[in-house]
């Protein structure tokens, strides 16, 4: 996690040496656009230098660039400037992470341009470098999390720009920077500790540069461990070339690769007719080239002239129709950003990925074919290269679904979960409530009964002949009914009952129009009952559920489809015998449906002590949200008493008997109830 | 996941079994491959399978295919040639299964009497020259073996030396190379078996004349199906109704994958995403996922939600599930018996009975026919071309969604993501994801998740190459031309190389600048330019000399009119704020 290059410290020899010229010199004609070349502007006045120290600056800052770039977040660059003591231009916080803080605090340090002075040197800027490492990055803090004793992995590298005069004073200087570390990291050790870590490793690489034509008397050296504890490496370089020395350095530094695409075609400004082919490159994680290997793949590489390093090149495929939404098999996405930023071409095919498009990458095949290894895409503002399985895999052909277990079925419920997960769309949130967590959003979200097919369906296969019914269900799932849904509900309910007792048949689509036989009629109703009741059961949030769970079940029991457990559900047609919406005509078709009506009211009854508390309150308010007033014999008549019906009617019609015996039935069970309570 | 099926077709192969004429080596080989691709047809055709035969050489008999005819076919007319080679036939499968990308699991079946080879290409000669070399180029495919399944059946009597000696060296070679390999071999019949095999733990019961047959070689290919050819089985979960949690078996199997991390025995469902926005993200693996079908009762994993009406699970007919199980047969029922006006008696008793009738006849059919969530959720997410977020276990997420091929067939497929909830940069943090009604009044949220500019998608500043130093210039210059129409683009360029060259400390530039902006002055002036034009050009020079501008807060300010011309007008510093070069 952390690795060496999570810490880079750039020092900058600010002496007074820097303020020199870099001996390249730029033509005044040549920038004007004049296509004489630099030679021709030798005469004076007329061409200008850049000096040493705009050329250690834009070289650093060109690195640091490439760093953020592709590595933003995780990897840290810092300036130190050393002249007669360090200064420091940025930190290891974020907020001092990126560009736009170094280039202003960078205009404040300006070209070196005190007298030269004894104390002035690098040394000061090398110690600071050493002090530097030792702080802790926030990825180092959160690591830590608070205990010192932690050990936690501290490498870095710093590479110092600098000028030295001969091999003797760069080994003084390697000498210097070895002896501070190991002060710097026994200071860390020692109890009076301050804040830091102590140093694993450091990575000195030392930049001696010259102007252009000046031999130096300082030998580049490769990597040299001094000691466990240090490697250096020295490289002397022209001043102009001290940015290509650092393109190819940084390379090895982040593991990093260069590809070039090659054949982009461009409308030329002048000819917009025709177009021509540029090629641009980028750099990025070596893995986007790795990973995707196999025997049968070379990557076609080459050497651009001026640079040292080799670069892949792979050819632009022209996008046919392909979007950045085409899901492609990818191994690997890495950031990329243009070794040439400000190059044309470069600013062209960064347009055309940050406008959305997406390009292919080719790379020849040694069979003489072609395969698409990479893809270049933007997204959210970054350009990622796309390393793709080219491969061949087992995933390549499907096994069609339709094959498969439940393939051939063919009325699946596609559209009606299509429209649930598109109401289910995730966002990206700035932060989480702690006291909400996701897990069990998407279970709320989703409905408790989600019928698979509509043929495994009679509510949901009736919603589009019956209007009421999907406002009826969406009233039946609402996690917080309430009283007036309830009611609402209930009159529902009470409307399919009435219906059920005509005799009515459902408005199914597909049955084949002919008329029902009665008992088939029976059969869609229980159905029905039965579908609402699972349906309620899995929502019961509410007591109002309950109540409704109630009535339901007392209705399936009056069409002699007894629940299966009916004990505890309560198989009541309490709303159908104290709810004012009482129809006239209490009875169905069938005579031996109002006997188990009979039946229900005597076990409502019979089970009347085992009643909760929750069932008497909830029983009690319903009875109170009845306007109309109670059968006036119920009213009239004392409890225990029988009451007498149609008293002026005298004996005659015998008819009523059967009313009253049932009514005498009930009042005689509650009797027996109370007596037993 | 590719298979190589490797047949043996050396001479000693058409020995007869000791007990067995109706035998030879061969024969029971064979048997085994049938048997293995009985196997793999029951279980959906979906490997890739290649035949090779090898003696002295390794002959591809049947390319990879899903078509395993034409392997039953040709591994009948494999004819016994010379003697066993088994190393050139492992350079031969390295070689041949090179077509396949580093995801797929790769799989090489042997079937072999466990010979040993004569002379220079022998298994222990190898052994011998390959100990202490193994570092060297000549072995390098051993490294790229490595990464295989390799399974070998092996034919024989525990009782023939000959045999036991073959699979020490066996053995020997797999442990030398590293390579991850299996012995199949039968149950020895008493317990002097050397430690080599794998397989023999516990003494047969069965006589010396059940020890190699075709039931015994049954077993050994049923144990290698067990081992490498087993789909992970896991749990899709998706929302709270219980018949959203589904079992499914995932295809490739999963088990070879990162070794810290384990899928969960229960995937669930975080959300739903549109593929649109996922893009094409790195992925570890991609797997079929496929209804794995019940041949007993549903299962009744039921989650707490619905604690107050859970009953005891199974063959209980309180249970709930049971209930909504036998309601939507009803229903179904309910509708045939709609459609074909049939007798229209007892609908619900006898439902039960057809569920088990059903599934124990013609099963393909069968499962056909019954609904499967998996082409449910298939069906949906292809429809609105969205994916099924699903979470694999702690901080490891996946999705999944309708994958089309190249033949427009069309599956259920889960991508699994690396581990970790920060996987996608533009999805942003997987943990962090919720819905619309998650946002904070006023708030918005969309995909991609941004991040910070960069530097391509600022107007940075860089002047290494000198072309792009000079392209900077010459926009100056051109805009100069312009003045006054373009005075304040002039401006703002002006100041833009201004500032840039300051923190480069290219003063030399603005030098530099301050000269081609007089020569420009004096050559329009002599054209006879505006008026306006050339007072600012003079005044810019003036500028961008003063050494007092030389800060990060100060901008040159167009000259404000002509006339009243107070030099210190042009520096209108503190107030405007620093602007950014990158």
């Amino acid at each position: 996690m952390f690795e060496r290059n999570q810490k880079t410290i750039f020092v900058l020899d600010h002496t007074r040496y820097f303020s020199i010229a870099s001996e390249e010199y730029i033509s005044m004609e040549y920038l004007k656009g004049k296509q004489t070349g630099l030679e021709a502007g030798a005469n004076g006045g007329t061409q200008f230098s850049k000096s040493l120290w705009t050329c250690a600056c834009e070289s650093s800052i060109e690195y640091c660039r490439v760093v953020w770039d592709l590595f933003p977040g995780t990897k840290h660059v810092r300036f130190i400037v050393s002249d007669t003591a360090a200064h420091i231009v940025n930190t290891w916080s974020p907020s001092t992470q990126n560009m736009s803080h170094v280039m202003n605090a960078m205009v404040m340090v300006g070209v070196p341009s005190m007298p030269q002075s004894s104390d002035s040197s690098v040394i000061h800027g090398l110690r600071a470098a050493i002090e530097a490492l030792a702080e802790p990055t926030d990825e180092q803090m959160q690591a830590m999390g608070g205990k010192q004793t932690l050990h936690i992995p501290n490498e870095g590298r710093v590479i110092c720009i600098t000028s030295a005069r001969d091999n003797t004073s760069m080994k003084s200087l390697e000498d210097i920077f070895h002896t501070v570390l190991v002060q710097q990291n026994s200071l860390m050790t020692s109890p009076p500790s301050k804040k830091g870590l102590p140093i694993d490793h450091c990575h000195l690489v030392i930049l001696n540069i010259v102007p252009l034509g000046v031999e130096s008397l300082v030998t580049n050296r490769s990597l040299l461990e001094i000691s466990p504890l240090l490697n250096v490496e020295i490289h002397t370089v022209p001043a102009p070339d001290i940015s290509y020395k650092l393109t190819h350095l940084i390379l090895d530094h982040y593991e990093l690769a260069s590809t070039t695409v090659t054949n982009i075609p461009m409308k030329e400004e002048q000819n917009a007719n025709s177009s021509a082919n540029y090629d641009v490159e980028i750099l990025h994680s070596r893995q986007a080239h790795t990973i995707a290997g196999g025997p049968d793949f070379n990557l076609p590489t080459s050497i651009k002239t001026g640079s040292t390093y080799e670069t892949v090149t792979l050819k632009w495929c022209t996008p046919r129709g392909c979007s950045s939404a085409d899901l492609q098999p990818c191994l690997g996405q890495f950031r990329v950003t243009p070794v040439d930023v400000t190059s044309r071409p470069s600013s062209c095919l960064i347009n055309f990925l940050l406008n959305g498009r997406s390009v292919l990458l080719e790379m020849p095949r040694k069979t003489g074919t072609k395969a698409t290894s990479h893809m270049l895409s933007a997204r959210g503002g970054e350009i990622f290269v796309h390393a793709l399985s080219i491969l061949r895999s087992c995933m390549d052909e499907a096994p069609a679904i339709q094959d498969g277990p439940g393939g051939r079925v063919t009325d699946y419920r596609f559209g009606e979960l299509g429209q649930l997960i598109k109401l289910s769309r995730m966002i990206p949130l700035k932060a989480k409530d702690p006291s909400h967590p996701t897990h069990s959003t998407l279970r709320r979200r989703l409905p408790r009964y989600f019928p698979w097919t509509t043929s495994s369906s009679i509510l949901f296969n009736l919603q589009r002949q019956i209007n009421w019914l999907p406002h009826f269900l969406h009233l039946l799932v609402k996690e917080d009914m309430d009283k007036q849904d309830e009611v609402r509900c209930q009159q529902h309910i009470h409307e399919l009952y009435k219906s059920a007792s005509r005799g009515d048949m459902l408005p199914f689509t597909n049955s084949n129009g002919g008329r029902l036989k009665l008992s088939k009629a029976k059969d869609q109703y229980r159905l029905l009952y039965r579908e609402l009741e699972q349906l309620i059961q899995l929502n019961s949030f509410t007591p109002h559920h309950k109540n409704l769970l109630e009535s339901l079940q007392s209705l399936r029991s009056a069409y002699g489809d007894a629940p299966t457990k009916s004990e505890s559900a309560n198989a009541l047609l309490r709303s159908y015998t104290e709810s004012p919406l009482s129809p006239e005509r209490l009875e169905p078709t069938s005579s031996s449906s109002s006997n188990s009506l009979l039946k229900a009211r005597k076990r409502r009854m019979s089970t009347c002590g085992q009643r909760s508390l929750f069932d008497i309150i909830s029983s009690a308010e319903r009875s109170q949200s009845n306007k109309r007033l109670d059968f006036s014999g119920r009213l009239c008549t004392l409890p225990g008493q029988v009451a007498k019906l149609y008293p002026d009617f005298g004996n005659k019609d015998k008819d009523s008997l059967v009313i009253a015996g049932g009514v005498a039935s009930t009042t005689a069970s509650a009797k027996e109830e109370s007596i037993r309570g | 996941m590719p298979t190589i099926i490797a047949l043996d077709a050396s001479l000693s192969m058409i020995r007869p079994i000791p007990g067995r004429n109706e035998h030879t080596y061969q024969s029971l080989a064979v048997k085994g491959i049938q048997n293995l691709l009985d196997n793999l047809a029951a279980a959906g055709k979906l490997e890739h399978v290649a035949l090779v035969s090898f003696s002295t050489v390794t002959e591809l008999k049947v390319d990879f295919t899903r078509d395993y005819e034409q392997i039953r076919q040709a591994v009948k007319k494999i004819e016994p040639l010379d003697k066993a080679c088994f190393i050139t036939m492992l350079q031969t499968v390295v070689q041949l299964m090179a077509s396949w990308g580093s995801q797929n699991i790769l799989q090489l079946v042997v079937f072999t009497d466990c010979g040993l080879g004569f002379g220079s290409t022998s298994l222990s000669g190898f052994i011998e020259a390959y100990t202490g070399k193994e570092s060297e180029a000549e072995y390098g495919w051993l490294k790229t073996l490595a990464a295989y399944n390799i399974n070998i059946v092996c034919l024989g009597l525990h009782a023939d030396h000959y045999f036991t000696r073959g699979l020490t060296v066996y053995q020997q070679l797999l442990d030398v190379a590293h390579l991850k390999g299996q012995l199949f071999t039968t149950k020895p019949v008493k317990q002097l078996v050397d430690g080599a095999s794998n397989g023999g733990e516990a003494p047969s019961t069965g006589s010396h004349k059940s020890e190699l047959g075709r039931t015994t070689v049954f077993e050994l290919v049923e144990r290698l199906c067990e081992s490498s050819y087993k789909s992970t089985e896991v749990t899709l979960k998706c929302g709270s109704y219980f018949r959203m949690e589904t079992p499914v078996l995932l295809w490739p199997p999963t088990s070879h994958e990162p070794k810290l991390c384990h899928i969960e025995p229960i995937i669930e469902v975080r959300g739903f995403l549109a593929l649109s926005d996922i893009g094409s993200p790195a992925i570890l693996s991609r797997h079929w996922v496929l209804p794995k079908f019940e041949r007993e009762k549903p299962t009744s994993r039921r989650s707490g939600s619905m604690a107050a009406v859970a009953k005891p699970p199974k063959l209980d007919i309180n249970n709930p599930n049971y209930e909504m199980e036998k309601l939507e047969q009803d229903i179904r029922d309910f509708y045939a018996k709609d459609s074909k006006e049939a007798d229209a008696g007892e609908s619900g008793d006898d439902a039960d009975v057809t569920i088990v009738l059903k599934h124990s006849s013609g099963p393909l059919q069968m499962e056909q026919q019954k609904e499967s969530f998996c082409v449910l959720l298939h069906g949906a997410l292809k429809m609105e071309n969205m994916a099924a977020l699903v979470q694999l276990a702690d901080k490891w997420y996946g999705f999944i969604y309708a994958f089309n091929d190249a033949k427009k067939k069309s599956n259920l497929m889960l991508n699994i993501l690396p581990p970790g909830t920060n996987v996608i940069p533009w999805l942003g943090d997987l943990e962090l994801l919720g819905f619309t009604e998650d946002l904070a009044p006023g708030e918005t949220a969309s995909f991609p998740v941004r991040a910070e500019r960069r530097s391509y998608s600022q107007s940075s500043v860089v002047w290494i190459r000198q072309a792009s130093l000079q392209s900077d210039v010459q926009k100056v210059l051109r805009h100069a031309k312009k003045m006054p129409d373009k005075t304040q683009h002039f401006y703002k360029e002006l100041n833009r190389i201004r500032r840039a060259a300051l923190a480069l400390g290219f003063v030399e530039l603005l030098e530099a600048l301050a000269m081609l902006l007089e020569k420009e002055f004096a050559h329009l002036s002599l054209n006879g330019a505006s008026s306006e034009c050339t007072m600012q050009l003079q005044h810019a020079a003036t500028e961008l000399r003063k050494t007092s501008n030389r800060d990060i807060k100060s901008t040159i300010a167009p000259l404000q009119k002509v006339g009243t011309g107070d030099s210190s007008s042009g520096t209108s510093a503190s107030t405007s704020t620093p602007g950014y070069l990158y």
